[in-house]
């Protein structure tokens, strides 16, 4: 069974077909990128498949469980994270806390069970500090820990934001453009960080634009033009697709 | 030793009716007056701040709110003759169930619909009170609502009543710090400040949204009914949309978001004009004109000038 | 039946009020992006100005109509520099707050300038009334109808072919863009302040012989206009005309049949029925006004 599926997804948009009748199957482990032209609907895929578009035809999956239309938070909650095109984060808390919030509605405890189970609530408040500080660490952000997010540079925030999405532990995660806007050694970093995740089994799904990333880290691509995908394989097969050539040059 | 000032400026705040006795004789009766009303006025600012500060609704529905409250309890004490005890719940209670059916379709709306929503539905409500004279008495008003009695306990005296209204602002505030911090207050203010985040991280905005307007028009419910108890007189012109202006500069003037700042700004607002003794449509004019600057030159009202002047932690961009 | 039909003229000349200022309304929402929560004092204003004009100063019933629109267009140029300059790149919570205390401030210093007390402004439209087979209606109506649908068609004209017009069309449609091909955007915004603002001016001299000046009859009119800048659907001009002449029948029909005292609810009704069933609007999300 796939661990993700679309099939047929179609979302139009006052006259536009942003996104048509894609069919899209990733496995667990896989490590897989989307790429197309500019307005080709790869970010409205993703945002039909983290619930906050509501696709107009067609279906989505995620462990065999139909999530067609299911709420962005709900789906979140089954396991799906994200980050976002443009940077995204809550400027007024401090990266620590930016990633505490993230963890906090897998740890939910009813008001009564907090106060009669205290010693466990302040171990399970403890575990969640640990993990945010070695997330924190292992994205090179350990020394801002406690500073506002929204004080952060780009580069730094969107570190930031990748490791808000890890912090539940999420089954797959879908990161659209992690390498826009950042200087090459975070470009690096990121990459290193994306691949640190394959190992560990994790299923990732990329969006994005850099071709030396994309040919670099991905197992698979995915090539999607005004909305209909057009080919798929691996990246050295893809990149001599005259399909994809055409999409991108040859108009 | 803050155990120490805290209890040294409970005992104060307790003690006031007498500390006023003593200082400004002859005065006493309209000082606490002034006092008592800050303390509801604190109350509802912070019901209200809890709505529009910490998730970040735009809601101007509060008067309506209040209004519900204060009609039940005084309709009730009046007409079927329950005793305060029951009054009060029952307001509490009906201001929260409306608050939730209200909530629902009015939530779907975004932004500038949403306010304009809940005004209309403030207005509608204001309108309601003025022309179901049968029911609510019209203009003609509610009177002859009692004192509070809870069993053998009667609130009659100005120094009862202050009483009541500090035990009120302490539970209001009490309750304002429960639900803004740690966990709770995180979900709210991720609403808040992104809400799109919010939901990537698995958090409902529209279930902290509906918590917040809930519990707050409950509380704004309850601080009517004890507001006409202690007027002992309830007209429709109670409810109208300069309350929610009224609101607006106080949780603008002194801080939103913050429960010093709010409880600065209802004090600021309560106490100033009888200071000034202002006439009511000049206060109004005054009020406006403040509120305009407030928002457009200092978008966190008096703390955040405040803050802004010591270094201690400079505020990331955006309102 | 005569009786029906006076409760539908009636419910148009409600209707040409309403459109005439949630056009106002759509034109700067749909210009610049912003609630203007102060409009109803547009035409507040507006009939004061009427008011002076005609009863204190004497002037014609034309010319004080005229005086009423020009010295509102200039209190909306007035209001744009301001006020609206300094939020329009805020929030919506600060211009709504913004609009709103102005509101206030405005209403309550008409209150201390001119006093609760209703003014009558009656012309000689207003107390001739024309006779059709029974129903019995003011000329005033008749006038507020044919000039209402006079000034939605040179609207229209000026918005598609004048020269200016085009230029607000095209920042509503897509700002940055006019922004780069050099239309000037300041000034598009400050004209349509003025225009709005003109056209609450026109609506209190057309209407206020036949309803009375009083300062907050603001309060309620922004709320329908709104309503009906809603349901006709956010900054489209002839979706909130049309929303506008819905909620005016709908209103005079129910105060004429269910109730009279719940009358002002009604709009409200309206809204939040149309919004919980179609919450684009009645004519589905439109680019541009």
């Amino acid at each position: 069974m796939a661990l993700f599926e679309t099939r047929g997804l179609t979302k139009r948009f006052l006259g536009v077909t942003a996104v048509d009748g894609v069919d899209l199957t990733v496995e667990a482990g896989e490590l897989v990128s989307l790429i197309g032209p500019n307005g080709s609907g790869k970010t409205t895929l993703f945002n039909c498949v983290t619930g906050y578009l509501a696709p107009d035809e067609g279906r989505v999956t995620f462990r065999g469980r139909d999530v067609t239309g299911v709420a962005a938070h709900r789906i979140a909650r089954l396991g799906v994270g994200r980050t976002f095109q443009l940077v995204s984060v809550f400027p007024r808390l401090s990266a620590i806390e930016n990633l505490l919030t993230f963890l906090q509605q897998h740890q939910e405890e009813s008001l009564v069970g907090r106060l009669v189970r205290a010693p466990r609530v302040r171990r399970l408040e403890a575990a969640a500090v640990e993990r945010a500080r070695s997330l924190l660490d292992s994205v090179g952000l350990a020394a801002r820990a406690d500073v506002p997010a929204g004080t952060l540079s780009y580069g730094q925030r969107k570190l930031l934001a990748f490791a808000a999405a890890l912090m539940p532990d999420p089954e797959l995660l879908l990161l659209d453009e992690p390498a826009a806007a950042i200087n090459p050694t975070m470009i690096e970093q990121m990459k290193a960080q994306i691949r640190a995740l394959h190992r560990q089994g994790k299923t990732v799904v990329l969006v994005e634009h850099n071709m030396d990333v994309v040919m670099d880290i991905s197992q698979r691509v995915i090539v999607l033009d005004h909305g209909q995908k057009i080919a798929e394989g691996p990246p050295e097969v893809v990149r001599r697709d005259p399909k994809v050539v055409e999409a991108y040059f040859g108009r | 030793m803050r155990a120490g000032r805290f209890i040294l400026g409970s005992t104060a705040l307790v003690a006031v009716p007498w500390i006023v006795a003593a200082v400004l004789p002859g005065q006493q009766r309209y000082v606490l007056h002034v006092l008592i009303f800050t303390a509801l006025y604190g109350s509802l600012a912070l019901s209200y701040d809890l709505v529009v500060g910490h998730v970040g609704s735009l809601s101007l529905a509060h008067p309506a709110f209040f209004g519900i409250g204060a009609y039940t309890a005084a309709l009730l004490a009046t007409e079927a003759h329950w005793p305060f005890a029951a009054a009060l719940p029952a307001g509490v209670g009906l201001a929260a169930l409306v608050a939730l059916a209200v909530g629902v379709p009015m939530f779907r709306l975004t932004e500038h619909s949403f306010a304009m929503g809940t005004l209309g539905f403030a207005i509608v409500t204001q309108v309601v009170a003025t022309n179901w004279v049968d029911f609510t008495h019209g203009p003609l008003c509610v009177t002859g609502i009692p004192k509070p009695q809870v069993g053998a306990l009667r609130i009659a005296t100005l120094p009862a009543f202050y009483w009541m209204g500090l035990a009120t602002l302490a539970l209001v505030a009490l309750l304002y710090r429960g639900l803004t911090t740690f966990r709770l207050g995180r979900a709210f203010h991720a609403v808040r400040d992104n809400e799109t985040l919010a939901a990537a991280a698995s958090i409902d905005p529209l279930k902290y949204r509906m918590l917040a307007f809930v519990i707050g028009g409950a509380v704004a419910g309850g601080v009517g009914a004890l507001y006409v108890s202690y007027v002992g007189v309830l007209c429709p012109g109670e409810l109208t949309v300069s309350l929610s202006v009224n609101l607006l500069v106080m949780i603008f003037l002194g801080g939103v978001g913050t429960l010093r700042g709010v409880l600065v700004g209802a004090a600021a607002f309560t106490a100033l004009p009888e200071v000034l003794r202002m006439a009511p449509t000049w206060r109004m004019v005054i009020y406006g004109l403040l509120l305009l600057v407030i928002v457009i030159r200092a978008p966190d009202g008096l703390e955040g000038l405040i803050r802004q002047g010591s270094s201690l932690g400079r505020r990331p961009s955006g309102v | 039946m005569s009786d029906l039909v006076e409760q539908l003229v009636h419910g148009l000349t409600l209707g040409s009020l309403y459109a005439m200022v949630a056009t106002g309304l759509a034109l700067m929402f749909g210009v610049v992006r912003l609630i203007n929560f102060a409009h109803g004092e547009f035409y507040m204003l507006g009939g004061y100005a009427f008011w002076y004009a005609y009863a204190e100063l004497g002037l014609p019933y034309p010319v004080a109509g005229l005086v009423a629109v020009a010295a509102m267009g200039v209190f909306g140029l007035v209001y744009e520099r301001a006020v609206i300059r300094a939020i329009l790149a805020r929030t919506w919570h600060v211009q709504l707050i913004a609009t709103l205390a102005t509101s206030i401030t405005l209403t309550n210093l008409a209150i201390l300038v001119f006093g609760t007390q209703p003014k009558e402004v009656p012309t000689r439209l207003s107390a001739a009334i024309l006779d059709v087979g029974g129903v019995r209606l003011a000329w005033q109506r008749l006038l507020v109808l044919v000039a209402a649908v006079a000034i939605f068609a040179g609207l229209e004209w000026f918005v598609r072919h004048a020269r200016f017009g085009k230029a607000m069309r095209a920042v509503s449609q897509n700002r940055e863009a006019c922004a780069v091909v050099g239309v000037d955007v300041q000034q598009v915004a400050l004209a349509t302040f003025g225009i709005s603002a003109g056209l609450a001016g026109a609506a209190a001299a057309l209407v206020s012989p036949l309803f009375n000046i009083f300062p907050d009859v603001g309060a309620l009119l922004t709320l329908k206009a709104f309503a009906a800048v809603i349901v006709g659907g956010f900054g489209y001009v002839r979706g909130a005309i049309a929303a506008a002449f819905l909620i005016g029948i709908a209103e005079s029909l129910a105060a004429g049949y269910v109730s009279y005292a719940y009358k002002d609810a009604i709009a409200f009704v309206v809204m939040v029925l149309v919004l919980l069933v179609r919450p684009q609007g009645l004519f589905g999300r439109r680019i541009g006004i």
